[in-house]
């Protein structure tokens, strides 16, 4: 059974989301729904844990856009971490690796 | 045995007062049974009628029995059924279960049943009569016929978006590729769904006498949304190239357009390859930019197949300072340059294997295809597609651009 | 495409007897057949099969357009004959298959030794002086019996209501049941079959021929039975004391006995 499962834990201002699943078509409203809860503010964190996703397609990219033009516009700071290798390649071939992806992994 | 304090009667005074309180007349049970009942013999004519049935229909007894057959009470239509259908199945399985039929009373209105026969055989099991019952199915049947009038209306609107898809989706790919001297042009478009406009594009154009332009994309999401996008994005392209034709310039000026009507919760991007081609002799020169699109393929001749990798390309219309990357290419005479989307790539087998999750599997299959040209290698990699997954769930694109042998041009 | 399975074709009897080719009606499959056929099997090559869209035929095959007119299943029968070489093959037909013969025989008179017509009509609606029987508003009156009836099938309903045109579910459902026919195909060819005219293709008939008709009979009337009779040059009439549409299943002896009889003579003559 496909489906997408979606934790969230605030450590102080760094809100993490934790996505085990696929991300898809049928998913991503709700991972859409669930950021656009998350509290925003200037020197804020949001940071997206990919590890467990199966799956992303291109709904999924385009969850993870809004959510950083939602993040950027409000000041907090916005990254994907340990994308499993489809994830990555995608993220690579789309060129929003260098936008998305935590460019010092050693602070994420 | 107690129930809640109280002695309860025994079986054999229950079943005296059962007794007293229902019928226990046979007749009366038949002739005023809450369905129609009746008995023919073999050929059809009534033998038996119970009341409640000639109550419905208007008859007396003595009008039906030894009179008229069981198909003289129905509708044309229906003794046209019976006798292709009701009659053959009595014959041949000694039942017929729940047929819809519309019996006509004596006064001519149509009464709708739902009717149900078997054959009363004999101990030697040969048949003597058959035995019908008769529900009335007035309500039933108009709920059936409004059902039947929403499927016929769903159908036809069905039908109706198809076509308007089809139609659209004709405007949005060229209705036919431009003759370019000396090479050999063929593409492939499948669209997932005949409800929904795809979102995979392509085109290639005259830009001046002895240089062509090429694209192929994919915009983000499906349907009339992507159908805009598609539309912006074509006409986009081919303004921006007679302005300048540098790729990485067309693509800038895609990306700026895309974001002039930006909205922060619907984002419209894309990803698209676009590029030049000019004829060299008997090559042909390409210089392209991707735009975060999957990286194009140039099957040589040899059997060599050299993917056209631009490391940092990003997709179009997602950023406000996108960047793109231009590569360039010589096509000499049968090599096949091949643009794709990723409904190719990411076209899943049964077991969930993606086409292009080892990413060395689809120039693997391209270098198969080295040498046959353009159309060839073209209907290969669809093959390809339907080959790996049955129905594959995603628009899928397939350009392929390849100069001639001088001796075929 | 291999007709085979495409018309889910069975064959019976000794390789070397003469052929012996039974066409179902409208509303059936070759089961129709299994109180007569089988008497023939001893010295005949008996082949029986379902038109496309009835019984096991391949419903993939179907197609609108070929089964359009009889045509269509004149040119399957055709076919069938052609793969199995038959030659002066005796066709029994039952309702629209007589006129499914006719046209074939027509066709290709080379493969007939005969026709039998069961209950044979070359025109269900009254045209003028001809009395078919019909009017043009009853037919539509059986195409909507034949929507309530499949109406049953709620299976195949559902999804056409969701837009779902694939019914894999139609296929389990039907294989419970006798005379299996696929609704859409149905009602296409009861449209074909009660609404074409084949009364000009009798008198290019040119091999000996035999009517069966009923007593009683409502969809092909004894008045109907003569005028094939009359048109058809040289044929034989043979009225069965029988009722209904199918004398093969009412009155199977007599119908056997009266093909058996029509066999003899043509194998004598």
């Amino acid at each position: 059974m496909s489906g997408l499962r979606i934790t969230t834990a605030a450590e102080g201002t760094t809100h993490r989301v934790v996505l085990t699943g696929e991300l898809d078509h049928e998913t991503a409203p709700e991972l859409e729904r669930t950021l656009a809860r998350l509290p925003q503010a200037a020197g804020h964190r949001l940071v997206i844990d990919l590890s467990g996703l199966a799956l992303c397609d291109s709904s999924g990219l385009t969850t993870f856009i809004v959510a950083r033009e939602r993040a950027l516009a409000a000041g907090t700071g916005f990254e994907l971490t340990a994308p499993p290798p489809p994830v990555s390649r995608m993220l690579r071939v789309t060129g929003l690796d260098r936008v998305l992806l935590a460019r010092h992994p050693q602070d994420a | 045995m107690s129930v809640a304090g109280h002695q309860v009667e025994e079986p054999e005074d229950r079943e005296a007062s059962f007794s007293a309180l229902l019928e226990d007349s046979m007749e009366d049970l038949y002739d005023n049974a809450p369905c129609g009942y009746l008995s023919t013999l073999l050929d059809g004519e009534i033998a038996k009628v119970n009341a409640t049935l000639l109550t419905w229909l208007g008859y007396r007894r003595e009008d039906l029995v030894g009179r008229r057959s069981f198909a003289d009470l129905l509708s044309v239509g229906g003794k046209l059924y019976h006798e292709t259908h009701y009659a053959p199945m009595l014959r041949m399985h000694g039942e017929a279960r729940e047929l819809a039929l519309d019996l006509v009373t004596a006064d001519g209105h149509r009464l709708p049943v739902l009717v149900t026969a078997t054959v009363k055989k004999n101990q030697d099991g040969d048949p003597l009569l058959v035995r019908i019952t008769v529900f009335d199915a007035r309500e039933r049947r108009a709920y059936e016929r409004e059902l039947l009038r929403a499927r016929r209306e769903a159908e036809r609107e069905r039908e109706r978006l198809q076509r308007l898809t089809s139609t659209l989706q004709r405007t949005l790919l060229p209705a036919e590729l431009p003759e370019v001297l000396g090479l050999e042009i063929a593409a492939h478009y499948h669209a997932a769904s005949s409800d929904q406009v795809g979102g995979d594009f392509y085109d290639v154009f005259p830009l001046d006498a002895d240089r062509w332009g090429f694209f192929l994309g994919d915009v983000c999401g499906k349907g009339p949304q992507a159908a805009v996008l598609t539309s912006l994005t074509r006409y986009t392209l081919r303004a921006a190239a007679v302005h300048d034709t540098d790729p990485v310039a067309v693509l800038s000026t895609l990306n700026s357009v895309l974001r002039q009507r930006h909205d922060p919760g619907a984002p419209r991007f894309c990803t698209v390859v676009f590029g030049l081609l000019q004829p060299d002799g008997d090559d042909f020169a390409v210089s392209l930019a991707s735009g975060g699109h999957p990286p194009p393929l140039v099957i040589r001749a040899d059997g060599e197949v050299d993917v056209l990798t631009t490391p940092g390309g990003q997709l179009v219309g997602a950023l406000p300072d996108a960047h793109f990357v231009a590569t360039s290419a010589r096509l000499t005479p049968g090599d096949v340059l091949v643009l794709y989307t990723d409904g190719l790539t990411e076209a899943r087998r049964a077991d969930g294997l993606m086409l292009g999750e080892d990413e060395e599997r689809l120039p693997a299959l391209a270098a198969g295809f080295a040498g046959t040209g353009a159309r060839a290698v073209v209907d290969s990699l669809a093959e390809v597609l339907t080959a790996w997954a049955d129905e594959p769930s995603d628009d899928t694109a397939i350009l392929a651009l390849g100069p001639r042998p001088p001796e075929a041009r | 495409m291999d007709v085979w399975s495409r018309n889910h074709v069975t064959v019976t009897g000794p390789e070397g007897g003469r052929p012996l080719v039974f066409s179902h009606g409208f509303g059936c499959d070759q089961n129709m057949w299994r109180l007569v056929a089988p008497a023939f099997a001893a010295d005949h090559r008996v082949v029986l099969f379902d038109h496309v869209g009835a019984g096991r035929s391949d419903l993939s095959a179907w197609d609108p357009e070929r089964y359009s007119s009889l045509e269509g299943y004149a040119a399957d029968v055709l076919e069938i004959m052609a793969e199995l070489d038959l030659r002066d093959a005796v066709f029994v037909g039952h309702s629209v298959s007589a006129m499914i013969g006719v046209l074939a025989s027509v066709a290709d008179p080379s493969r007939f030794g005969g026709l039998v017509l069961v209950g044979p009509s070359p025109r269900y609606v009254d045209d003028g002086d001809y009395r078919g029987g019909f009017s043009a508003a009853d037919i539509e009156e059986l195409l909507d019996s034949l929507d309530s009836n499949y109406l049953g099938w709620s299976a195949a309903m559902a999804p056409a209501i969701m837009g779902v045109p694939e019914r894999p579910e139609l296929g389990q459902e039907l294989t419970e049941s006798f005379c299996r026919t696929d609704p859409a195909i149905a009602r296409h060819f009861a449209r074909v079959t009660f609404l074409s005219d084949n009364r000009d293709d009798l008198a290019a008939v040119t091999v000996p021929s035999l009517v069966l008709q009923c007593r009683e009979d409502i969809i092909a009337a004894p008045a109907v039975g003569e005028f094939v009779h009359r048109r058809l040059r040289g044929s034989e009439l043979v009225l069965l004391d029988a009722t209904g549409h199918c004398p093969h299943l009412s009155a199977p002896e007599q119908t056997t006995a009266a093909i058996a009889e029509f066999l003899r003579r043509r194998s004598s003559s």
